[in-house]
């Protein structure tokens, strides 16, 4: 153990570089890790986190709540269901607005009740009572869209005010405000002149007593071929662009996974080798193979932990930034998860080195062949 | 050099791991490099194809088409500006279409682009209710004479042809004619509809000569201000997304570069650590450090070439088992040549490392530790 830690005190800037490609390697995985879940998030925030257990598009909308259009008809055939409880329209729009000063891009959402549709919990302020007021999404307080903040939608000058926050309710990486449905309309007449009524599009609904939301899910496209109802959940998962996302990302995790333990793995297998005469002099003279093991494997984790250590230190700064409109958060749970993975991964590509040290044959000191390849 | 090349040769086991490592290095390069490639080009095939040299917006539309309308009244301005050759309309509008044999939950993702100038490998604008498809349109079953119904409203457009790399929004494209875009807006989105003679954008071309940055300005001046005119780099950059895309990935992208540079910088430090008595006693009988360090650098771009050929043979396979549609995934050869090149430098960079190393050896000393 001593000889583990002296050999690095003394080989510092051997051990620095596989240190620094680690704690590269932690640093990319960590802030992909937050990347993919700040994208989630402004993705489909505003699905995951509002209050309608189950929602229903158009099968046209191809689960993008933008792109989905409920027709009268289908309205009818979803309230009929005898499995509804409650059941509200929903309606979301991108606009124009001006935002403190500036042109920005704002995505409205507008519900007829709380609880459907509304946002799940407020951090600060209250629901819209009165046409114009809003909730806006927390992170973007700084952006103009803190509480009593009003934003003005172009063309057309339609006052918004900011009466409420909550946390991550913006939808398609756009700052998002919601609001009464009544204003939502209005928000649509106000900027299109040659707009006529917008029909909903989506259908926020609440199971009935003893009705579970996949039971009401099931039971409102049985109904009706054009509905295309989803627990909330599912809706914000199954939203296009969300499976692509997480299988990009997983394709990039696995191979940053794989990179890191290779290179550890060949990190110690080459200084092994370096020191082969070194560690058949040190078995002849009496040195127990697992005390070298022993030090391998230190000197192994000490490698991995000042690697995650730094590429943690790397990431902590950066993880509380915007990436354009993407708030992002330190997101503790995956550094720690990863950090248990990579640990066991440098362990094992040791495992090697290992295994040359364990086939040491003292002996073999007295001439000179040292680790067996 | 050629001891270097003969190590290579004998043993060639000792390079395996640094080998695999920048293959999957590679990997991750090509596969970020396609990421990104397919993202872009799905998202700006549209825009792309247009034979135009400006896009023109509504001032207030952030450069979005579905926010931007341009009445009779400013398109006639934008006409009468000097150096204006041509004015075309172009509006788009997403919906899902239903494709005969398809089953009813089983949609195909439409662009419905109207168009007055056609976009380059785009036919003059169809007859009423016909219209061209892009090729990923095929996957959904869609073929020439394939009525689509499009929209909840099921108008119905007839494919007579077909189209490559007109995407947009990640969406297939389907071009129609002015009028027959115009039906299916308003018959599918009331919150969206369009009056006569209205178009979400124009796209102009230049008269010879006329530098298009300068025409748009001029533009927006004739409009006064109603529009803000963009040239066509300028309007796929704004796409949403596209330029945040760009920049994170290439972000990542350098970080992972700078990952392979030190990964070579490991390997070829140690090797050189462990053959410093061998190059003092190359360097004893007259080998010049010059040519030591050039054996290394051989051994590391040959590692980085083999590495790399590994890495793309594993890209393109990943790229065939990808499932059509599941990631946006394109493997050019510009990018592979690309990712290659930059590599290649990083192996030379991170070889770089052992040069000190290499020029402090004393030859004395060396063999004086040999063994």
């Amino acid at each position: 153990m001593f000889l583990a830690l002296r050999e690095m005190r003394r080989t510092k800037a051997r051990f620095g570089l596989v240190v620094a490609a680690v704690a590269l390697l932690v640093f990319l995985i960590f802030i992909q890790l937050t990347l993919q879940n700040g994208l989630l998030t402004a993705f489909v925030g505003a699905i995951r986190n509002q209050s309608a257990p189950v929602l229903v598009y158009s099968v046209d909308g191809r689960r993008n709540l933008q792109g989905s259009v409920i027709t009268p008809p289908l309205e009818a055939a979803i309230t009929a269901v005898p499995e509804v409880g409650r059941a509200g329209r929903i309606g979301e729009g991108t606009f124009t607005a001006t935002v403190d000063g500036d042109l920005a891009d704002v995505a409205l959402v507008g519900y007829e009740a709380e609880g459907l549709g509304s946002p799940t919990a407020l951090t600060a302020g209250r629901f819209p009572e009165r046409d114009g007021e809003v909730v806006a999404n927390e992170a973007d307080a700084d952006l103009g869209l803190g509480l009593g903040d009003t934003v003005a939608l172009e063309p057309g000058g339609l006052e918004l005010t900011v009466v409420g926050q909550a946390e991550d309710i913006n939808l398609q990486v756009t700052p998002t405000l919601f609001t009464t449905y009544d204003t939502y309309v209005a928000a649509v007449r106000s900027v299109n002149p040659d707009a006529r009524d917008p029909l909903p599009n989506a259908i926020a609904l609440t199971p009935a007593e003893g009705v579970t939301p996949d039971q009401l899910s099931a039971a409102v496209n049985a109904a009706d071929p054009e509905a295309d109802a989803l627990p909330r959940a599912a809706a914000a998962d199954e939203t296009p662009g969300v499976a692509q996302v997480r299988q990009s990302f997983q394709v990039i995790f696995l191979l940053y996974a794989l990179v890191v333990p290779l290179v550890t793995g060949l990190f110690f297998l080459i200084i092994t080798f370096q020191k082969a005469n070194a560690l058949t002099l040190l078995r002849a003279v009496g040195a127990p193979a697992r005390r070298l093991v022993a030090a391998l494997l230190v000197q192994v984790v000490i490698v991995m932990a000042a690697g995650i250590a730094l590429g943690t230190a790397l990431y902590a700064p950066l993880s509380v930034q915007r990436v354009g409109s993407i708030p992002l958060r330190f997101e503790t749970r995956a550094v720690v998860v990863w950090t248990v993975v990579l640990m066991l991964l440098g362990v094992l590509s040791s495992l090697f080195s290992a295994r040359r040290v364990l086939r040491i044959d003292p002996v073999e000191a007295t001439t000179g062949a040292g680790v067996q390849v | 050099m050629r001891i270097a090349l003969r190590e290579l040769r004998r043993r060639p086991s000792r390079f395996a791991t640094a080998t695999t490592i920048l293959a999957l290095i590679a990997v991750l390069l090509l596969f970020l490099g396609g990421l990104l490639d397919g993202l872009v080009r799905d998202a700006t095939g549209a825009l792309r194809a247009q034979d135009a040299d400006l896009v023109v917006y509504s001032s207030t539309a952030r450069d979005s088409f579905f926010r931007s309308r341009i009445t009779p009244e400013e398109r006639a301005r934008v006409e009468a500006v000097d150096g204006v050759e041509a004015v075309g309309g172009l509006g788009v509008a997403l919906l899902g279409g239903r494709v005969p044999g398809n089953g009813p939950r089983d949609l195909a993702d439409l662009a419905v682009f109207g168009y007055e100038l056609p976009p380059d490998g785009v036919g003059d604008p169809p007859a009423p209710g016909e219209g061209y498809a892009d090729e990923v349109l095929r996957d959904d079953g869609i073929e020439v004479g394939t009525e689509v119904l499009v929209g909840p409203a099921r108008t119905p457009v007839t494919v007579v042809g077909f189209v490559a790399d007109t995407n947009f929004s990640g969406q297939g494209s389907l071009w129609v004619a002015a009028d027959t875009w115009r039906s299916v807006q308003n018959a599918n989105r009331p919150d969206a509809t369009v009056g006569p003679g209205v178009f979400q954008s124009l796209v102009v071309q230049a008269a010879g000569g006329v530098d298009p940055a300068t025409l748009a300005g001029a533009i927006d001046d004739a409009t006064g201000g109603a529009t803000r005119t963009l040239t066509l780099d300028e309007a796929v950059a704004a796409l949403p997304g596209v330029e945040q895309q760009q920049s994170v990935f290439n972000q990542i992208i350098g970080v992972t570069v700078v990952v392979a540079i030190v990964v070579v910088a490991l390997f070829f430090a140690l090797l050189t650590v462990e053959r410093t008595a061998l190059y003092g006693v190359l360097k004893a009988i007259g080998a010049r450090s010059r040519t030591l360090f050039a054996g290394v650098v051989t051994q590391a771009l040959l590692v980085t070439v083999v590495a790399s050929a590994i890495g793309t043979a594993l890209a393109v396979a990943l790229d065939l088992a990808v499932p059509a549609g599941a990631i946006p995934f394109v493997l050019t050869p510009s990018r592979v040549l690309a990712s290659v090149a930059v590599l290649l430098l990083a192996s030379v960079l991170g070889c770089a490392f052992s040069l000190r190393r290499v020029l402090r050896i004393d030859p004395a000393a060396a063999i004086g530790s040999a063994p």
